[in-house]
C-alpha cells in the first residue's frame, strides 16, 4: 500500500479515532492531502467518511489523534480552521426559503467577503453553478443537480483553500455529476484542496488519489492507477466457463488463485501470477472436466478492487 | 463582527418575509387574545346567580329581598318553595347562593330582637364566595341600619340611644371604583408579550439545527455572539411592534387610563423583551429538536405566568416561592407595567424592577452564548 | 380498519417516545414537579398584608386599634409613619398594600359626636386583594368598635343594650373553609393536563413532514384512521400517567377534599385526554410545519385555558359573548368537571352536560382529523 505522502500537505489525519459510547466510528486513520489535490473517500453508507470530514471541520471532536488543517490543529483552534475551509454537508443544508442570490450574500456576509469583492464573487458562483437567469429562484424550487452546484458555490464564495464535500453528489443525476466533477477539477487546478466523500465507486476515478474505508479503518490508498494495479494484491483473470457452480468450487482450491468471484455469466479469478495461472489453470481445470471456454487477463475496474476488498476485509474482521 | 450580525439579520427578515402564514400569526391571534381575555380576566363579583327562600311572606322580608335585588350584585334566578329547591339549586349550580328567611322573620324584627337571615353560599371558587358574602354582610348590614333608626324614630320619636362607633373610611388609591379590568389588562399586556415572544424564539436555532442549516454556518468562522445577536435583533424588531399593538389594543379598547411616564414603560418594555427573547434563545439553545423546544416552551412558561403576580398575590406565596418568582422577568415588568399605568410611579420607584430585568436580560443572553457550542455533539 | 396496521403505527410511536428520553422525561416529569412547586403558588387567599400606620393622635385610643389589627391574622404592621409624604412613599413602591390613617381629633370626635372615623388608604391597583383588605379591615374596624363602645357604656355605669336588629347566619358548602387552594388546584391539575396533551401530540405529523417519513408512510396502504388511533394510543397511555400524578398530588399532598368516586374521575379524564390529544393531532394534520403546528397550539391552548376556562377567573363573571366563546374550549368542561368531582363528589349522572359536550368534542374533532388527513405531499 502506497500511502503518497505529498509535498505540501494541506490535511493531516493522525491515528484519528471517533467513538460514539461504545461504538467506533472512525479507527486509526491517517492520510495527507496536498495542495490542490482531490482526494476522494470512499466506502459503503455508514463507513465513517462524514464522521471524519465532521471532524476536520471542528464539528465533532476527536476521541484520540490529531487532526491539522492548514498547519492547524483542528481541536484546538476550530476557528481558525474555519476561515480556510469551504463546507458541503451530506444534507442540503442552505436556506429553501431564500433564492440564489440572498443564500449567495448571507454566506458572503457570514464569511465577510470584502464588499468590493463580493458583487464580483456572486457573479463567479452563479456562473460555476450555471445557475444565470435563476438568481431570483427560490432553493426549494431548484432541482437537485442546482441545489448541489449552489451549495458549492456557497462553499467557495470566500476562496477558501481547503473544501469538504461530503457526498455532494448523492441522489444527483449522472449528467450532473459530470458537470460536478469538472467544477472539483477546475477549482483544484487553481490550487484548491479538495476531499471529497462519496459512495459511487465510479467517482474515485476522477480523485487524484483515493482512500478506501469500510467500518471506520482505511483499507487502500493510492491514486486509481495505483490501486487497479497493486492493491488486490495480485493479478485478474477473467474465466468464462459451461458450469459456474463446479468451476467456482474447484477454483477455491487451486494453486495459485487467491480468490474467485461471479461476476455475469463469468468468473474473475484472483491470481499470484497472471502468467503461471494462464498457463496452468486450464490444465487444472479440465482433469476436473471443467475446461474453461476462455481465459484471459484482464485489467480490474476500481469496482473489482473495492468490493474484493471490502469482502476481504469484512471477512477478516468478522474472523477476527 | 457587525457584517456577519448583519448578514444574519437580512436572512431572518427575508425568512419571514417568505413566510405568509406568519404575518397572520403574528398579528391575528394577538389581536384576539387581547380582546378575548381583556374581556374574561376579572375576579370581580357582579350578578350573582342567587335563590330565595321567604318562608315569612311579611313586608320586612319582602323589603330586604328587595334591597338585594336593587344591587347589581345579585340576581335572583329561583324563587324557591322549599329548603330542597335550594339544596337542589346549590347542588346543581343554578345557583352560587341562597337567601332563606325563615317564618317568624318580621316579627322578632319588630319586637327588637335579632332576626336572622340565612345563606348559603357555594364555596368552590372561594374567592367569588368570599366576595359575595361580603356583599350580602353590606347590604344586611344596611338594611339592619335603616330599619333599626326607623323603629327607634317610632318608639321614641327622637334619634334613639346614643351609639359609639368607629366608621371606616375608605380611599382606594390608584383605582378608586375597584375596576378588575384595570388591574388585568396591564397583566395582560405583559403576560400575552411573554408568550408570543418566547414561543416566536424558542424556535429560531433550534430549528435551524434540524433543518440542517445550523451545521453550514457551524463551519464558518462565525462567533457564537455574532449569531446570537445576529438572531435577536430580528425578533427583537418583530417582539416590539407586538408589544406596541398589545397596548394599542389594551390601551385604546378597555379605556385603562395611563397615568405614568410613558418612556419608563417604554424602556421597561424593552428590557422586558429582551429578557424574554434571551429566554427563548436559550431554550433554542438547549433543545435539539423542535419537539423538545416546544415541550420547554410550554412547560416554562406556565409557572413563569402562575408565578408573576398576574392572577396570585405573591406575597400569599410561600417563601421558597416568593424567592423563586425574583428570576422572573414576567414579575418585574408586571411591576412596572402597573405601576406606570395605574400609580403613575416613575424611574425613581421603579429603577430596581428595571435593573433587575436588564441583569436577566444579560445573564440569559450570555449563558446562551456560552452554551452555543459550534459542534454537532 | 385494520388492526395489524394500527398496531405497527402505535409500535413505531413507543419507540419514537422510548428513543427520545428528553422529550419523554419533559412528557412525565414536568407536569408532576409543576403540580408540586405551582400547587403552592396558586392562592388567592389574602394574609399578612403588609400595613401601613399614620397615628397622628399617639393615643392609647389610637394604639389599640392598630393592636387590633396586628392580631388579625390578615395584616401585619410592617411601617409606622409619621408623615403623608411616607405613607405615600410606602405605597407607590408598594412596601406596604395599605394605610391606617388616625386623624388628630380622634378620641375628642369619638367624645363629644360619638363618632369617630379612620381612614384606610389601600393600593386598589390590584383590585381583588383591595377588595378583601377592604372586607376584613371593616370587621376589625367594628370589632374595635364594640370593644370601644363596651368601654364607653362601662364607664358611664350604663347597661350594655346591643341593638342588632339582624344577624347574618352564613353557611358555606363545599369548601368550607374558603380555602382558594381547594378550588384552584383541580383547575391546575386541568390546566396542566390541556397542555401536556396538546404538546404531546400537536407535532405528531409535521415532524413526520419535516423528517421526510411521511412521503414513505404515504406511499403505504395505512388508512387516515389507522394511522390516528395508531398515533394516539400511545399518547393516552402517557396521559393517563400524568394525569394520575397530578391527581394524586392534589388529593394527598395538597389535601384538596376528594368526595367523588375513582371510576367518574377516570371515565372524565380519558374523555377529556382523548379531546386534548386529537386536538394536538388536528393541529398537526392541518399544519405544515413543526414552528407553525406549535404557535398555533400555544395559542389555541396555554393563555385560553388559563383565562377562560373558569380555572381562577369564574365563567359566570365574563360578557355573555366570551361566555359562548368558552363552550368551544374543551378545558372547559374538564375544570368543571374536576371542581365539582373533588369538592361536591359529584358523579356521572350529575355531571352528564359536561360529559356529554365533551364526549361530542372529541368525536367531532377526530371526525374531522381523519378527514383533513390527505395521503398526499403536496
Amino acid at each position: 500500500m502506497n500511502a503518497g505522502q505529498p509535498a505540501e500537505p494541506r490535511i493531516i489525519a493522525e491515528d484519528l479515532v471517533k467513538r460514539f459510547g461504545s461504538f467506533v466510528a472512525v479507527d486509526h486513520v491517517s492520510f495527507r492531502v496536498g495542495r490542490g489535490e482531490i482526494f476522494g473517500f470512499l466506502g459503503p453508507n455508514g463507513a465513517g467518511k462524514s464522521t471524519i470530514i465532521r471532524i476536520l471541520c471542528g464539528l465533532l471532536r476527536p476521541s484520540a489523534g490529531r487532526a491539522l488543517v492548514a498547519g492547524i490543529d483542528v481541536a484546538r483552534d476550530a476557528e481558525r480552521v474555519r476561515e480556510r475551509i469551504g463546507y458541503m454537508s451530506q444534507k442540503f443544508s442552505l436556506y429553501r426559503d431564500l433564492d440564489v442570490e440572498e443564500n449567495l450574500k448571507f454566506f458572503g456576509g457570514i464569511y465577510r467577503v470584502p464588499r468590493a469583492e463580493l458583487g464580483e464573487r456572486i457573479r463567479f458562483a452563479i456562473d460555476m453553478a450555471g445557475l444565470g437567469g435563476r438568481e431570483h429562484a427560490l432553493v426549494s424550487n431548484l432541482a437537485g443537480g442546482w441545489q448541489q452546484r449552489l451549495a458549492l458555490g456557497c462553499a467557495v464564495l470566500h476562496r477558501p483553500p481547503i473544501l469538504f464535500l461530503d457526498e455532494p453528489t448523492s441522489g444527483v443525476e449522472p449528467a450532473s455529476r459530470r458537470r460536478f466533477w469538472d467544477l472539483i477539477h477546475a477549482l483544484a487546478a487553481d490550487g484548491v484542496s479538495v476531499l471529497v466523500s462519496t459512495h459511487y465507486m465510479d467517482e474515485a476515478e476522477y480523485c487524484h488519489r483515493a482512500a478506501l474505508i469500510n467500518q471506520g479503518r482505511l483499507i487502500a490508498v493510492g491514486s486509481p492507477e495505483e490501486l487497479k494495479n497493486t492493491a488486490l494484491g495480485g493479478d485478474l483473470l477473467l474465466l468464462e466457463c459451461e458450469m459456474l457452480g463446479p468451476t467456482l468450487a474447484a477454483l477455491q482450491s487451486a494453486p495459485g488463485v487467491l480468490d474467485c468471484s461471479v461476476f455475469g455469466n463469468s468468473l474473475h479469478v484472483l491470481v499470484g501470477s497472471a502468467e503461471r495461472s494462464l498457463r496452468e489453470l486450464p490444465d487444472y481445470l479440465a482433469q476436473r472436466r471443467l475446461p474453461p471456454t476462455r481465459l484471459v487477463r484482464i485489467q480490474p475496474s476500481l469496482e473489482d478492487v473495492f468490493v474484493q476488498l471490502i469482502a476481504v476485509d469484512s471477512a477478516k474482521r468478522r474472523a477476527a | 463582527m457587525f457584517e456577519r450580525i448583519i448578514a444574519i439579520i437580512i436572512k431572518e427578515f427575508i425568512e419571514l418575509r417568505r413566510d405568509n402564514s406568519a404575518r397572520f400569526r403574528l398579528i391575528v391571534p394577538t389581536i384576539l387574545q387581547m380582546l378575548l381575555f381583556g374581556y374574561a380576566a376579572t375576579y370581580e363579583v357582579y350578578h350573582v346567580s342567587t335563590a330565595v327562600l321567604d318562608l315569612d311572606h311579611s313586608q320586612e322580608s319582602r323589603e330586604l329581598l328587595s334591597h338585594f335585588t336593587a344591587s347589581n350584585r345579585f340576581d335572583v334566578v329561583e324563587e324557591a318553595r322549599s329548603q330542597r329547591d335550594i339544596t337542589a339549586a346549590i347542588d346543581r349550580s343554578d345557583a352560587a347562593v341562597a337567601l332563606v328567611i325563615h317564618a317568624g322573620f318580621a316579627e322578632l324584627l319588630r319586637k327588637g330582637r335579632s332576626a336572622p337571615l340565612q345563606v348559603i353560599v357555594d364555596g368552590t371558587n372561594s374567592n367569588t364566595a368570599l366576595i359575595a358574602l361580603g356583599y350580602v354582610n353590606a347590604i344586611a348590614a344596611n338594611f339592619a341600619k335603616d330599619y333599626a333608626t326607623d323603629l327607634a324614630q317610632r318608639i321614641s320619636g327622637t334619634a334613639g340611644a346614643r351609639q359609639v362607633q368607629v366608621v371606616l373610611e375608605q380611599r382606594p388609591w390608584f383605582n378608586p371604583d375597584l375596576n378588575g379590568r384595570w388591574f388585568f389588562v396591564p397583566g395582560l399586556i405583559g403576560t400575552l408579550t411573554l408568550v408570543i415572544v418566547v414561543n416566536l424564539t424558542a424556535f429560531a436555532i433550534v430549528r435551524e439545527r434540524e433543518v440542517g442549516t445550523l451545521e453550514q454556518i457551524m463551519v464558518s468562522p462565525i462567533r457564537p455572539v455574532e449569531f446570537i445577536l445576529g438572531k435577536t435583533v430580528p425578533f427583537f424588531v418583530i417582539g416590539l411592534f407586538q408589544v406596541a399593538l398589545i397596548v394599542a389594543v389594551g390601551t385604546l379598547w378597555f379605556q385603562v387610563p395611563f397615568a405614568g411616564n410613558p418612556l419608563v414603560l417604554v424602556l421597561g418594555s424593552v428590557l422586558f423583551l429582551l429578557s424574554t427573547l434571551a429566554l427563548g434563545l436559550l431554550i433554542s439553545t438547549l433543545c435539539s429538536t423542535q419537539q423538545q423546544a416546544f415541550s420547554l416552551n410550554f412547560f416554562i412558561l406556565n409557572p413563569f405566568f402562575i408565578l408573576s403576580g398576574f392572577s396570585f398575590p405573591i406575597s400569599s406565596m410561600p417563601q421558597v416561592l416568593q424567592w423563586l418568582t425574583y428570576v422572573n422577568p414576567l414579575r418585574y415588568y408586571l411591576v412596572v407595567i402597573r405601576g406606570t399605568f395605574l400609580k403613575g410611579v416613575g424611574l425613581g420607584v421603579l429603577w430596581p424592577e428595571l435593573a433587575a430585568m436588564a441583569a436577566i436580560a444579560l445573564i440569559l443572553l450570555a449563558t446562551s452564548i456560552l452554551r452555543f457550542r459550534k459542534s454537532l455533539e | 380498519m385494520r388492526w395489524r396496521r394500527l398496531k405497527a403505527i402505535a409500535v413505531k410511536e413507543v419507540l419514537q417516545i422510548w428513543r427520545d428520553p428528553r422529550s419523554l422525561m419533559i412528557a412525565l416529569l414536568l407536569p408532576f414537579t409543576q403540580m408540586f412547586l405551582l400547587g403552592y403558588g396558586v392562592n388567592l387567599d389574602l394574609k399578612h398584608l403588609p400595613v401601613c400606620t399614620f397615628d397622628r393622635e399617639g393615643s392609647q385610643l389610637s394604639q389599640a386599634l392598630f393592636k387590633h389589627f396586628q392580631a388579625s391574622q390578615y395584616f401585619t404592621i410592617a411601617r409606622n409613619v409619621t408623615s403623608y409624604a411616607e405613607l405615600t412613599a410606602a405605597i407607590d413602591d408598594a412596601t406596604c398594600g395599605f394605610a391606617i390613617v388616625v386623624p388628630p381629633d380622634f378620641s375628642e370626635r369619638l367624645n363629644d359626636t360619638g363618632s369617630a372615623p379612620v381612614q384606610a388608604i389601600l393600593d386598589a391597583s390590584d383590585d381583588n386583594t383591595a377588595n378583601l383588605a377592604l372586607g376584613y379591615a371593616t370587621a376589625v374596624v367594628a370589632g374595635y368598635s364594640a370593644d370601644v363602645q363596651l368601654h364607653w357604656f362601662d364607664r358611664q355605669g350604663r347597661p350594655l343594650q346591643q341593638i342588632e336588629p339582624m344577624t347574618v347566619q352564613s353557611r358555606v358548602w363545599f369548601n368550607e373553609d374558603l380555602e382558594s387552594r381547594n378550588f384552584i388546584i383541580p383547575g391546575l391539575v386541568a390546566v396542566i393536563m390541556a397542555l401536556v396533551g396538546a404538546q404531546l401530540t400537536s407535532l405528531t405529523i409535521s415532524r413526520e413532514r419535516e423528517r421526510g417519513t411521511m412521503e414513505l408512510l404515504v406511499s403505504t396502504p395505512v388508512k387516515p384512521v389507522e394511522l390516528m388511533f395508531g398515533k394516539l394510543a400511545p399518547y393516552l397511555v402517557l396521559g393517563w400517567l400524568d394525569a394520575a400524578f397530578c391527581l394524586v398530588i392534589a388529593a394527598l399532598w395538597f389535601a384538596v377534599p376528594f368526595r367523588g368516586t375513582l371510576v367518574a374521575l377516570f371515565l372524565t379524564t380519558t374523555l377529556f385526554l382523548v379531546a386534548v390529544l386529537s386536538i394536538g393531532y388536528l393541529l398537526s394534520v392541518l399544519i405544515r410545519s413543526q414552528v407553525g403546528a406549535s404557535q398555533i397550539a400555544l395559542v389555541v391552548t396555554m393563555l385560553p385555558t388559563v383565562l377562560l376556562s373558569g380555572y381562577v377567573f369564574p365563567i359566570d363573571q365574563m360578557p355573555t359573548v366570551v361566555q359562548d366563546i368558552t363552550y368551544l374550549l374543551y378545558s372547559r368542561y374538564y375544570v368543571t368537571i374536576l371542581k365539582a368531582v373533588f369538592l361536591k363528589g359529584s358523579g356521572i349522572l350529575e355531571l352528564m352536560t359536561p360529559i356529554l359536550f365533551l364526549a361530542v368534542y372529541a368525536s367531532a374533532v377526530m371526525i374531522l382529523a381523519a378527514r383533513s388527513f390527505r395521503k398526499r405531499l403536496d
